[in-house]
């Protein structure tokens, strides 16, 4: 009785549109978005030495870090754990950017894309145990878990629409985009506060070190000489809504959210498929959920993490669904790092201030193109273009693959 | 239907189940038969000492069982949970006859994850530095590796979702694999929920009071709604359904179960890992489907009530004022997890059972869920037509 599934029927035009109302940031360069565009539109690198884990006897020592002193003044308790605290910041930022009060925030569907959960602050304690040292805050075992950050914005923002978790690795943030926007446009919400969030961690340092998968210096995705990812940390939530919603109460649109598409490679637990095929399929089911033409895409927001086979399989399936040369290129990670289950969200409010602001975020660091990347990758300064729709690439380990297309809030021309 | 449910869209069917947990393993055939029999697993804990525990019962899933269900290479390879998760997916689709392909996805919920992975790769540093780092284990670490092997072992190319959830953890799994087939992500989705018994978890959880006997004097044991219920009781296991576009089931002639006719989850504000029976649920999805399907009526009701005293009585407050005219027996609602313990694969043994009383006839099946932390979720489960 067995028979092969196949190709979905996409969903299409003719549903409710989705519009983004609202955008919130804590970046390496800062709180807020404003930081974090000047940053990126100044093509700033903000990968530096770690300074919240030791890293001696590590091959990579360097990270996108939160700084310091931004920490105290989120106006978040020292009490929680420090991806709740930047979690809590972003969150807050993106409802206030979008206006959204009494029973339309209420009843916002909430969306988190995690991986490490309050793992930093539980580290301390399970390394201090083990080591015979206890150190006496077993309740940082009680905010571990990635869930810890939807029960603690759920409760203080008190929204009562669906809340998920979402833990799909470096594609989570993305995801938890994709999921959000099929409950707006299923009409099971009208809006949705929806993104990532990842602080660093030892483990997810000491594993991307062991699978030597981290550049020892800032990450050059699309190089000819990159040597892998330098990893960072954020939060990162946009607010979508459904468009009627969003007008009836005058509320602001930074974009549109036109489609998505949602793959898994079912090939290898880490390593992307060599031909790229889930990411092909990926791109192409958001460009048909769209019901737009690769053509009409002038920038693809990359998930370009600077690994070798990484930035290859992505540069084949861009060959595969742009042509040559096809689109303008880069990767926000050689900026900010890859910050983990925020990074799909961090690069979604990357492609959408680009599409406000006419300006294309560079590639830092780039230097000697990969002949194997047949693309202008915008190496090092931004670029000024005025585009009306952009796709943004996330990829993560277990072969999950998510495109997302946003189109200017002005709309197609 | 309510507001976008999934019938408004595409409808969606139930058309098999796997399941490896403390009581059985298989297909329908095998939950159907543990559920009749109606005997608990649980018992005192087998693969760990408990000694300087205040906790010492939980329902495991025998290791012969389950060395059975899966290849010896494949079982060299993978974490514990991993095999957990990969057994009761292939069962799942074995059961439902379907294959791999572009149209079939995965949603798998979990509340802890891969957790013994975590310990392996932190040990392997704290012994040995940098250089007693694995990249084998890495991977483990994140939460989504269970359904990664899974969808590389069915050949599940849509898309593949792991959600993190307390309590509920299975039946949200059931609830986003329902719309992904709604919304037209997906012809068919294999989605259920995975836990492992792991002895760091159930040591700290029992040292924060939070398993039965939670620091009460009543004994130890998973007694829900009773007046000295006093805490879960874990347990261990993976179970899958899987479920279908209803057109393209009927087109391949599979053995429909039943129906998912609703498919709701909201939130309830409440602060992180608390439960308050006072605190009602005005607006969310969940109670606007219960209110408006008030006068429906359902045969039966499955709830997430687990022995922990704030999910029992919350579960009982919010179902007594949602479901005001409930016929007598209703309330309150079935528990299977005196049966099979608390775990990941729980919420979605409670959507296998209620598709089992729909195909014996029940017209409608309410399987309700409230967590700590206020996540609610309500699936309708009903015979299909």
């Amino acid at each position: 009785m067995s028979r092969p599934l196949g190709s979905r029927r996409p969903p299409g035009s003719g549903i409710r549109e989705i519009v983004v109302s609202g955008l919130g940031v804590v970046s390496p360069y800062g709180a807020g978005v404003k930081s974090f565009w000047t940053g990126l539109a100044a093509g700033t690198c903000a990968i530096k030495p770690i300074t919240v884990i030791d890293t001696e006897g590590f091959r990579s020592r360097i990270a996108a870090e939160i700084p310091a002193d931004v920490m105290p003044a989120l106006g978040v308790s020292r009490r929680r754990s420090r991806a709740d605290r930047i979690a809590l910041a972003a969150a807050r930022e993106a409802l206030a950017d979008a206006g959204l009060e009494g029973p339309a925030r209420r009843e916002a569907a909430l969306l988190i894309g995690a991986v490490g959960g309050g793992m930093l602050e539980g580290e301390d304690w399970y390394w201090g145990e083990a080591r015979g040292v206890p150190s006496g805050r077993m309740s940082a075992l009680r905010s571990i878990l990635p869930l810890s950050h939807a029960e603690t914005l759920g409760g203080r923002l008190g929204l009562t629409g669906p809340k998920e978790t979402v833990v799909m690795a470096c594609a989570s943030g993305a995801a938890s985009i994709a999921l959000g926007a099929d409950l707006v446009r299923a009409g099971v919400t009208p809006t949705a506060l929806v993104g990532g969030v990842d602080a660093l961690t030892h483990i997810c340092f000491m594993g991307f070190n062991a699978l030597k998968l981290l550049d020892p210096t800032p990450c050059r995705p699309f190089d000819r000489d990159r040597r892998g990812m330098s990893i960072g940390e954020a939060a990162a939530f946009l607010v979508i809504e459904d468009a009627l919603h969003c007008r009836a109460r005058g509320g602001r649109v930074h974009a549109r959210l036109t489609g998505y598409g949602m793959t898994t490679d079912a090939h290898h637990v880490t390593a992307p498929h060599p031909e790229g095929e889930g990411m092909i399929h990926a791109m192409r089911q958001a460009l048909a959920d769209a019901g737009l033409d690769a053509a009409r895409v002038g920038y693809v927001n990359a998930h370009g993490t600077g690994t070798p086979q990484n930035d290859r399989a992505e540069a084949l399936a861009l060959r595969r669904v742009f042509g040559e040369g096809g689109v303008l290129v880069s990767s926000t990670k050689s900026l900010v790092g890859h910050t983990m289950a925020a990074a799909g969200s961090v690069e979604a409010v990357a492609t959408i201030l680009a599409l406000q602001h006419g300006l294309l975020p560079p590639t830092a660091s780039l230097e000697h193109v990969d002949p194997e990347v047949p693309f202008d990758c915008l190496p090092v300064t931004a670029r000024p273009a005025d585009v009306a729709a952009a796709l943004s690439n996330s990829f993560g380990f277990g072969g999950q693959n998510v495109s997302l297309v946003f189109e200017k809030a002005a709309g197609r021309e | 239907m309510s507001e976008g449910g999934p019938a408004a869209a595409r409808r969606v069917v139930v058309t098999g189940l796997g399941t490896v947990n403390a009581s059985t393993a298989g297909g329908r055939e095998a939950l159907a038969g543990a559920l009749a029999l109606g005997r608990s697993a649980i018992g005192p804990v087998r693969s760990f000492a408990t000694a300087g525990c205040a906790s010492g019962l939980a329902a495991e899933v025998d290791e012969t069982t389950l060395a059975s269900l899966v290849d010896r290479d494949a079982a060299r390879r993978l974490s514990r949970i991993c095999r957990l998760a990969l057994a009761a997916c292939q069962l799942a689709v074995r059961d439902a006859g379907i294959a791999g392909g572009p149209g079939l996805g995965i949603v798998v919920g979990t509340e802890y994850g891969d957790f013994t992975s975590s310990r392996d790769f932190a040990h392997g540093f704290l012994r040995r530095g940098p250089a007693g780092l694995s990249p084998m284990i890495f991977p483990n670490t994140v939460m989504n590796t269970m359904a990664s092997i899974a969808a590389i072992a069915v050949g599940a190319k849509a898309p593949s979702v792991t959600l993190n959830q307390a309590t509920l953890a299975g039946d949200l799994a059931v609830a986003r694999g329902t719309r992904l087939i709604a919304d037209g992500r997906a012809e068919a989705v294999v989605a259920g929920g995975v836990d492992e018994l792991f002895e760091d978890v159930y040591r700290r959880l029992s040292q924060m009071g939070a398993l039965s006997p939670m620091r009460s004097r009543a004994p130890e044991g998973c007694r829900p709604f009773a007046p000295d219920h006093n805490g879960p009781v874990l347990g261990e296991g993976a179970t899958f359904l899987v479920l279908e576009e209803r057109e393209a089931a009927r087109a391949r002639g599979a053995r429909v179960m039943a129906e998912i006719t609703e498919a709701a989850w909201g939130n309830v504000p409440t602060a992180p890992h608390t439960g308050h029976a006072r605190r009602g649920d005005a607006a969310s999805a969940v109670a606007r489907l219960l209110r408006a399907r008030e006068t429906a009526r359902f045969e039966r009701c499955y709830g997430a009530a687990n022995g922990d005293p704030a999910v029992d009585d919350w579960e009982r407050a919010l179902l007594g004022r949602d479901l005001a005219a409930a016929p007598v027996g209703l309330l309150p609602p079935l528990s299977l997890a005196p049966l099979f313990g608390q775990h990941g694969g729980l919420g979605a043994l409670r959507v296998g059972a209620a598709a089992l009383d729909a195909e014996r006839g029940a017209a409608s099946v309410l399987v309700h869920g409230i967590a700590r932390g206020g996540c609610r979720t309500a699936l309708v489960v009903e015979p299909a037509r």
